[in-house]
């Protein structure tokens, strides 16, 4: 699942080597992809990769390549929020 | 031998250029303002090249390779990748004799740095380089470093870093005058349910701690309380690795900017380690030179 994220995001970046937006051409069937993680990637499904474990960086770069807005994503992703009880030494 | 005539850290949300205007024009005002400032502040000195520290995200590495640490060798390096960045997709001079040198002097000093030929640079890198040298054209040595999956180094280890990082372009035969520019943090979420919060309370702390330039406070910081301030403050480790790279010369940062810039989702902060003009009355100096600058930049783009 990983792999297949970071492989579609760097597809439609502007690299030093790039030749148009390999996106288009994606093939994500080549990848060991479980029925849960392949309907996520299909549907662009931000709360499910969550919940999948999908790393946060690449959750946040997955987001941007689709053309969510934070605001749209976090509204996604905060049913999942908890409460934070601990406190940094900052904090009065 | 070279000195670091410029040493600053910035963040650098990548909204800093694709929505820019979302900030409220007095946060830009003063946010832009100081980097307008230090970019002033690079053409009077004289910078020849500049070294910038960032972090990685999943642009150059994946897991199955993840340095702690990657040093830009090559003679050019490309950015921004971003596709939606609105900064020129360029090729970027780079410097290979500083690189190398410091690349070396790290590896004779108990560092193990990767290195790269060609680097892809991201917002990381791209926003904060491109705000200092709006050409692209002032020779850049990027460093590339783990602040996203662990196991991270421990912000000691990257102070640490930072300081043989200082010793190395000081041990530099090939230049006069570097500048060292950490980009990344304040507090910030992404990729998870608190995306957008800000922890004010921490960033000022953590500005203060520079300022008093007693790092120890921040030094023996655990990754689990460091992500109090979200996933995005292990970016702190450009920041310590400045404050090292010149804390034999200038313990104390001088602030120069803080705004929590909510649609940004991050606390947006400037600050400076004096190296080149002594110790004479920079926080007043600067905060009306970057004033100066930021009313000049207004009114360019009134």
């Amino acid at each position: 699942m990983h792999r297949a994220v970071y492989d579609w995001v760097r597809a439609g970046e502007v690299n030093s080597d790039a030749g148009g937006d390999g996106r288009a051409t994606f093939d994500v069937g080549v990848y060991d992809l479980s029925p849960e993680e392949r309907k996520a990637f299909d549907n662009q499904d931000i709360a499910a990769f969550y919940q999948l474990g999908l790393h946060e960086v690449l959750i946040n770069r997955y987001a941007r390549a689709c053309g969510f807005s934070r605001e749209d994503y976090r509204k996604a992703l905060e049913p999942y929020g908890k409460k934070e009880e601990r406190k940094g030494r900052w904090q009065k | 031998m070279a000195e670091i005539v410029l040493a600053y850290c910035s963040s650098h949300a990548p909204m800093m250029s694709s929505q820019r205007e979302a900030a409220s024009e007095e946060q830009r005002k003063n946010f832009f303002g100081a980097l307008d400032f230090l970019k002033q502040e690079a053409v009077d000195r004289g910078v020849q090249a500049v070294v910038v520290l960032s972090n990685e995200h999943y642009t150059n590495f994946f897991l199955e390779n993840f340095p702690q640490y990657c040093i830009g060798l090559g003679e050019k390096n490309w950015g921004p990748t971003e596709e939606w960045l609105p900064i020129d997709k360029v090729w970027i001079p780079g410097h290979p004799g500083l690189a190398n040198h410091i690349a070396q002097y790290t590896l004779d000093h108990g560092f193990d740095p990767a290195f790269s030929h060609l680097l892809e640079l991201d917002h990381g890198i791209m926003t904060v380089y491109f705000e200092l040298d709006n050409d692209m054209k002032l020779p850049l040595v990027p460093i590339v470093q783990n602040c996203a999956v662990p196991p991270l180094v421990p912000v000691r280890r990257a102070y640490e870093f930072g300081k043989a990082l200082g010793d190395a372009i000081r041990s530099y035969d090939g230049l006069e005058r570097v500048a060292v520019v950490g980009a990344g943090g304040l507090s910030h979420w992404i990729g998870n349910p608190r995306v957008g919060d800000i922890n004010e309370e921490f960033d000022r702390w953590f500005l203060e701690v520079l300022e008093s330039g007693d790092l120890e406070q921040v030094l023996d910081m655990p990754n689990e309380e460091i992500e109090l301030a979200g996933n995005g403050n292990h970016e702190m480790r450009s920041w310590l690795a400045v404050a090292g790279a010149v804390s034999a010369t200038q313990p104390k940062a001088t602030k120069l900017a803080y705004e929590a810039v909510y649609p940004w989702i991050t606390g947006m902060a400037v600050a400076q380690w004096e190296t080149g003009l002594g110790e004479t009355g920079l926080a007043e100096t600067n905060g009306t030179a970057a004033t100066a600058a930021a009313e000049q930049r207004e009114e360019s783009l009134a």
